[in-house]
């Protein structure tokens, strides 16, 4: 089986609410693919639509080249973690993972393996009713890796995880799709994904905003962008406006300048013997470009 | 199929890993224990102290019931009575189909000894009868028709015949040690006729005693021995009713004129049937014991469907319909076994108390799980339960709410139980027949007129009504299947 997911021109209705809107990517084998948006951007039922448990009224979801409901030992071929809190308070941790365990005739064996894989091993034996919001995301992705899918989807993973613990999911994260599994991931916030995604499939209002890798979103937001630091901040916007730029004072002493290159600015500067101190090209961060592209796919959205 | 094993384990696995479940669904069997103890404890009789009403013992040892008016003369050695019905007429226009007329012979008259008779009925057509509990079917015949008996030994033969010519044998029966002389005779009984009072919300149940009058003629007592005399005698153990002339002359309920011999009785003659189920009794409890059934039954779908964990069942298991009929197979087990030891200990725990209050024998036989309907009673109060719990399980599958599931389907049971007894009797009979509650038929022991009585519980045949519960079960299974498979997880 191809580690992938496909995504083909979904689309999801409830009532007159549209949760999904033609929605396509796909999630390619050996990298961590994000899945971000705001919240209500449609990325659980995305997922819920991945894996055949709510039905589609357009398009289609393949895992592996097949529809998830065609999955005979679906654990096997892809893991799923999506709401750490659907687990049963009475039943003991290791239950849980039991009962899923022989729907698929493992053994008690590799329940056990999990639980020490994602560091349960001293809560095994206890009721989940009693677990941390961190410890049942722990437990919701030893029920994600039981079958050693090739395929992983975690929605919001990082949710209530102590620093030890953000810093070990992304361990993860990196090291399965090391292993040449396609692992999608879902997250409202840009930042929990900055240092581990290696793609990002960008979702706001049931729609696609951004398809494409880290490095190419943080160049595309940075694009044409100069920092610049001066002390007579006013007259240098009068200059470089006049000029043709579009210039925003981000600070007491310093401007943002686009649609001039740097060595203009710089130029301009000196002619007009204006003092500054720095002139240099901005470096979004990807939460800023995060921001930038959902705020326009909420314009989008309210316009039309 | 070793998939559908492998969900029948996962299922099992959630069953039993929530204690707050399995504390639950052992919660029935006290549950039941406590309604059966309450109401045997609250239930007493004297019948036992009252022989007279309870009627003679039988060739058995047990009581039999024998109320008929019996016209007789005394027949030495091996010999035949022979006769013709020419009718059968109930009084005031009624006829109970199980109103008798014909030709008997008895060891004595005695009430409770040995016997054999052939007779018309109107419902049932030409029967030969014996000690009580022995009923061999002739022909359709209602008359006029001939009968004839013939002992020979200890052996009678009956037969039967449209012409008094040519006779086909009915059947024949063993009466063991007959006397040489025994008597032979004319005789007619009618069970009554029901009666129901309705009063303000309620109603009851009685039998209104009524007349069979039998006409017959061609009545002859052949003997191989001389014959001590020919006087035809009346013993008349007619019940409850009041004397009264038949014919134009006669003060009594015999009357012979031309030959044509006039015959009235009311009565029955056959196994006497205790007014009371012990058995039912004893397992009324399970009317208690089923709500924890309802309870488990529902939380072990809906809790999936509050915390959304029924997405990671359908996830893993993609084929709804199956992770359905996998519940249901193991909570069906589950509740099976917890039924039938809640069954058997409210069986044996409530009898001996019931016995203490009365209810032992002679007039109530001590019942025995080797009595097919006691058995069937046992296991069916578990059966019974076990289709709660699965009925639980679809209604829970289809509103995916804990709290209006058992609700309504404890209101399927428990309120109409109440109500049921205020009722008129119609409706009464039509809530025992065909809402689920008909399920709780199963526990009679004994054969009643499902029409004649008041009790809910004997309302429907004891199979037919568990099979009512079954298709309600079998119904919210059907849709919940259908629901689970189109609807959003």
């Amino acid at each position: 089986m191809q580690a992938t997911i496909e995504v083909r021109s979904l689309h999801k209705r409830y009532g007159s609410t549209v949760a999904v809107d033609d929605l396509s990517f796909t999630v390619s084998p050996g990298q961590v693919t994000g899945f971000v948006g705001p919240n209500g951007a449609g990325k659980s039922t995305t997922m819920r639509m991945i894996l055949g448990l709510d039905a589609p009224d357009r398009g289609t979801a393949l895992v592996g080249g097949r529809p998830y409901r065609a999955l005979r030992h679906p654990l096997h071929q892809v893991g799923a973690l999506l709401d750490a809190a659907a687990v049963h308070p009475g039943r003991r941790a290791r239950d849980h993972l039991l009962w899923l365990a022989h729907s698929h005739g493992m053994p008690a064996r590799r329940v056990d393996e999990v639980i020490e894989q994602v560091g349960l091993a001293p809560a095994a034996r206890r009721r989940a009713g009693g677990f941390s919001l961190g410890m049942r995301q722990r437990l919701g992705i030893a029920g994600a890796l039981l079958g050693d899918p090739p395929v992983l989807m975690f929605d919001e993973p990082v949710n209530g995880l102590d620093p030890e613990g953000i810093r070990w999911i992304r361990g993860l994260l990196r090291a399965l799709a090391a292993e040449g599994r396609a692992v999608l991931v879902s997250s409202h916030l840009m930042s929990e994904l900055e240092d581990t995604a290696d793609h990002l499939v960008v979702i706001g209002r049931g729609r696609v905003v951004a398809d494409t890798s880290v490095p190419e979103l943080l160049a595309a937001a940075s694009e044409d962008r100069v920092v610049l630091r001066t002390s007579k901040r006013s007259e240098a916007i009068t200059v470089l406006a006049n000029a043709g730029g579009t210039v925003a004072a981000t600070g007491p002493n310093t401007l943002t300048v686009s649609g001039l290159p740097a060595e203009r600015i710089v130029a301009l500067l000196s002619e007009h013997r204006l003092p500054f101190s720095e002139v240099s090209p901005h470096r979004a961060s990807l939460e800023e470009a995060y921001m930038e592209l959902t705020r326009d796919a909420i314009e989008f959205g309210a316009g039309s | 199929m070793s998939g559908f094993w492998w969900l029948l384990r996962a299922e099992w696995t959630k069953l039993r890993s929530v204690r707050r479940w399995t504390l639950g669904l052992l919660a029935a069997v006290p549950l039941t224990l406590a309604l059966s103890l309450l109401t045997g404890g609250g239930s007493g009789t004297d019948l036992n102290d009252h022989p007279e009403e309870l009627g003679p013992i039988g060739p058995a040892g047990v009581p039999v019931t024998d109320n008929r008016n019996f016209v007789h003369q005394p027949m030495a050695g091996d010999g035949r009575i022979t006769a013709r019905v020419l009718t059968l007429t109930g009084e005031e226009g009624f006829s109970h189909e199980w109103a008798k007329t014909g030709i008997m012979l008895r060891e004595s008259t005695e009430p409770g000894s040995r016997y054999a008779a052939m007779m018309v009925t109107p419902g049932h057509g030409v029967r030969l009868q014996a000690d009580y509990t022995t009923d061999l079917a002739g022909s359709d015949s209602t008359g006029p028709r001939w009968l004839r008996l013939t002992r020979t030994g200890d052996t009678v033969t009956g037969y039967e015949s449209a012409d008094g010519v040519s006779w086909n044998r009915v059947g024949a029966v063993d009466l063991g040690d007959l006397p040489p002389t025994v008597e032979v005779g004319l005789f007619a009984a009618s069970p009554g006729r029901l009666a129901v009072e309705t009063s303000v919300g309620s109603s009851s149940t009685g039998s209104i005693p009524v007349r069979i009058i039998g006409t017959l003629d061609n009545v002859r007592v052949d003997s191989t021995q001389p014959q001590p005399t020919a006087q035809w005698q009346e013993d008349d153990t007619s019940k409850g009713f009041v004397q009264g002339p038949v014919g134009e002359n006669g003060a009594a309920n015999f009357t012979e004129a031309d030959g044509v011999f006039t015959v009235a009785g009311s009565g029955d003659i056959g196994p006497y049937v205790p007014d009371d189920d012990v058995t039912q009794l004893s397992l009324i409890g399970v009317n208690l014991g089923l709500v924890a059934m309802v309870a488990i039954g529902v939380l072990f779908i809906t809790s999936e469907y509050r915390r959304g964990m029924i997405r990671t069942t359908f996830a893993a298991s993609p084929r709804r319909g199956r992770v359905l009929v996998a519940k249901a197979t193991v909570l069906g087990v589950a509740t099976f076994v917890v039924g039938l030891v809640a069954s058997l200990l409210a069986f044996f725990v409530t009898q001996p108390i019931l016995r203490s209050n009365g209810f032992g024998p002679p007039a109530y036989p001590v019942p025995s799980l080797a009595d097919g309907p006691v058995l069937r009673a046992v296991v069916g109060a578990a059966l019974f339960l076990t289709l709660v719990a699965v009925l639980s399980l679809g209604v829970g599958a289809i509103l995916r709410r804990s709290g209006g599931a058992i609700t309504a389907v404890v209101a399927a049971f428990i309120p109409l139980l109440i109500l049921v007894g205020g009722l008129p009797l119609t409706a009464a009979q039509w809530v025992m027949r065909t809402t689920p509650a008909a399920g709780l038929s199963v526990l009679q022991t004994i054969d009643v007129d499902h029409d004649a009585t008041a009790e809910p519980w004997s309302m429907a045949p004891p199979l037919a009504g568990l099979g009512v519960l079954a298709a309600y079960t079998a119904a919210a299974l059907a849709v919940a299947v259908w629901l689970v498979r189109r609807r959003d997880a």
